[in-house]
């Protein structure tokens, strides 16, 4: 096999592969594009004071998407995207309810009844040093986590 | 005697050069030769074919003509959007209307491409060389459907926006398996989706810009191209589907005898059909008014949030499980629809509607037995709750892979092979599985459409959601 590769052929092949080479690439970098890098969406954002939010009630954030809630202790701050499609839940006394398809939260993101595939993510919420809250989209953590007023 | 003679040459010889004349008519046109100069008069029986792929091609055509007009007022931009559309609706001089028979005319369009899949099928149409043409006809369904979802978007009102992010979290919801398997670190085919539809993780700017080049370039080039290749396609599988075929009738002779000129005989039943589909739009563009509701608020969806009536069936699918209903099972459809001239083989059935009685009777039974099966479990649904009322804490792989859809599906597939072994007949069998496919389509469209209302619950009618 080896010895019947001349001139003719190996550029033949070569130039076959190529051009495959080539064009998988310039197709790759193409489809690329459609995949932006940057969201233009921060991660860390502030939340304003403390006393702007009413204390023992979920208030609704709307920027963020979530419901802050504040009592005597502190202060958390959950979701309020729906894990099944990403409707924005509604806050009652129970918990959460997705008016599109009926998922039900209960007051700690727990899934109750409904489609939805998990609980509510519930995020960090912590304290800038001018005083005014700020909240991390990144940081996960557990619904009894707590911002504690001091 | 040679007077007389003379005379019937000449009748022959003009009646030959007026059949020439109309044969002329197609084949020396570029435009109207994608029909055959002649065609057999069993194909244009009106109840054979309802000439519902013309209308289709009609409603396409329309459709791009109030298109272009709605595109020089329309901005693509999620602050003008919709505003240009108000402008449209209450300024632009006969603006309302054009978008009105936009609207209408892209409903029809898709009532119509499931009309057409069914006469398709229920007259055997997909045999032989049909096969590529019939997996076309599938691929132009699919790209009807999504050109109606993109075309929705673009008004940026509340069903736009909660649809549009629905849309592209059901495309996400490929993560509940991979959630399953626990691959998702590794391959997010869910999110990948989701980003090639709309761009960002919620639906913003790059999702209006997305779904408007979708909308007005690339799916309508695509469906054009794929029309072009269908067309092609019925003339080069031997002209249109003709009905009766039977067997031990000279094919050929027959066939010669009951040919007639396209031109003009078949020229004018199409313009009559364009001429009635363009009055009954008018005439329901000038009654009926394209809905548009308040501007996008990304914070709000309204409640209920119902997509428009053609895919309320997978949105009560969705309702069940994200990824069953609206991944899995119509993808399982699609794969059932591409597959059914492989399954199917059995020719001596081409051209009669449901194959005859046992047809008819195979039709009725699975009209029967989905209507029972599908009921009885919405019904279960509703009165009793499902798996997550009965078992909190249920696993998501059990409520993603147990409920009304899935279980319908295996319930079908079943019956199929059931009167498969029964009749021994693969076309019955996949009259069965059509059947009760489509009846199961209806139902779950029904449910959607005036069974449900806020929080996507139960109610028998309208005049008992409750005011929120």
């Amino acid at each position: 096999m080896l010895n019947r590769i001349n001139r003719r052929s190996f550029i033949r092949r070569g130039a076959k592969v190529l051009a495959f080479v080539a064009g998988g690439v310039a197709l790759a970098s193409l489809l690329r594009q459609f995949f932006p890098r940057s969201t233009g969406q921060k991660r860390r954002v502030n939340l304003g004071r403390l006393n702007d939010y009413p204390v023992d009630t979920f208030t609704f954030v709307e920027d963020q998407k979530v419901y802050l809630y504040r009592d005597h202790e502190g202060v958390r701050a959950v979701s309020a995207v729906c894990t099944h499609l990403g409707c924005i839940l509604e806050s009652n006394d129970e918990g959460f309810l997705c008016p599109c398809h009926g998922s039900c939260y209960s007051l700690t993101g727990k899934v109750l009844s409904g489609p939805a595939p998990g609980d509510l993510n519930w995020f960090r919420i912590g304290g800038s040093p001018d005083g005014r809250l700020y909240i991390d989209m990144n940081s996960m953590v557990t619904p009894d986590f707590k911002f504690l007023i001091t | 005697m040679t007077s007389q003679k003379t005379g019937t040459d000449k009748v022959v010889r003009e009646g030959n050069s007026y059949r020439m004349e109309r044969i002329k008519r197609i084949s020396q046109s570029f435009f109207l030769h994608i029909h055959s100069t002649r065609v057999h008069i069993s194909s244009l029986r009106p109840t054979y074919t309802f000439g519902l792929g013309i209308i289709l091609g009609f409603l396409f055509l329309i459709l791009i003509l109030t298109g272009v007009v709605l595109m020089m007022y329309y901005t693509p931009s999620v602050e003008r959007a919709y505003d240009s559309v108000k402008d449209i609706v209450y300024i632009v001089p006969g603006g309302r209307y054009i978008r009105n028979i936009h609207r209408w005319a892209s409903h029809g369009m898709v009532l119509i491409v499931f009309l057409h899949l069914a006469r398709v099928f229920y007259t055997g149409s997909y045999m032989h060389s049909r096969k590529l043409n019939w997996i076309i006809g599938v691929c132009m369904l699919v790209i009807t459907l999504f050109l109606s979802f993109s075309g929705y978007l673009l008004p940026w009102d509340q069903l736009a926006y909660w649809a549009v992010t629905i849309g592209s979290n059901i495309a996400a919801s490929a993560r509940e398996l991979t959630d399953l398997l626990g691959i998702t670190n590794y391959i997010d085919i869910g999110g990948f989706m989701k980003k090639l539809l709309i761009g960002e993780e919620t639906v913003g700017q790059p999702a209006l810009s997305r779904f408007f080049t979708l909308h007005v370039i690339f799916l309508p080039l695509s469906l054009l191209v794929l029309i072009a290749v269908h067309f092609w396609r019925i003339r080069k599988d031997g002209g249109l589907s003709c009905a009766d075929f039977r067997e031990g009738v000279n094919r050929e002779s027959d066939e010669e005898k009951n040919k007639i000129y396209t031109w003009p005989v078949v020229m004018w039943a199409e313009l009559a059909i364009l001429f009635v589909i363009s009055a009954v739009l008018l005439l329901t563009a000038f009654i009926v008014d394209a809905p548009l509701l308040e501007k996008a608020n990304p914070a709000f969806p309204e409640n209920p949030a119902k997509s428009p009536w053609y895919f309320l069936g997978i949105q009560e699918l969705v309702s069940y499980s994200a990824f069953s209903g609206g991944l899995l099972i119509p993808l399982l459809y699609l794969g059932f629809l591409i597959s059914i001239p492989y399954i199917d083989k059995q020719d001596h059935y081409q051209g009669r509607w449901f194959a005859g009685k046992t047809g008819m009777r195979t039709a009725l039974y699975s009209l029967v037995m989905s209507l029972v099966v599908v009921i009885g479990q919405l019904f279960v649904m509703v009165r009793y709750g499902w798996l997550r009322d009965w078992f909190p804490g249920i696993s998501q792989g059990v409520v993603m892979l147990v409920n009304p859809a899935t279980l319908s599906v295996i319930g079908f597939v079943l019956w199929a092979g059931w009167i498969r072994r029964k009749t021994n007949s693969t076309r019955m069998a996949s009259i069965a599985l059509f059947t009760a496919s489509l009846v199961a389509i209806v139902i779950f469209t029904a449910m959607g459409i005036w069974f449900r209302g806020p929080n996507w619950d139960f109610f028998w009618s309208r005049s008992q959601w409750p005011v929120i």
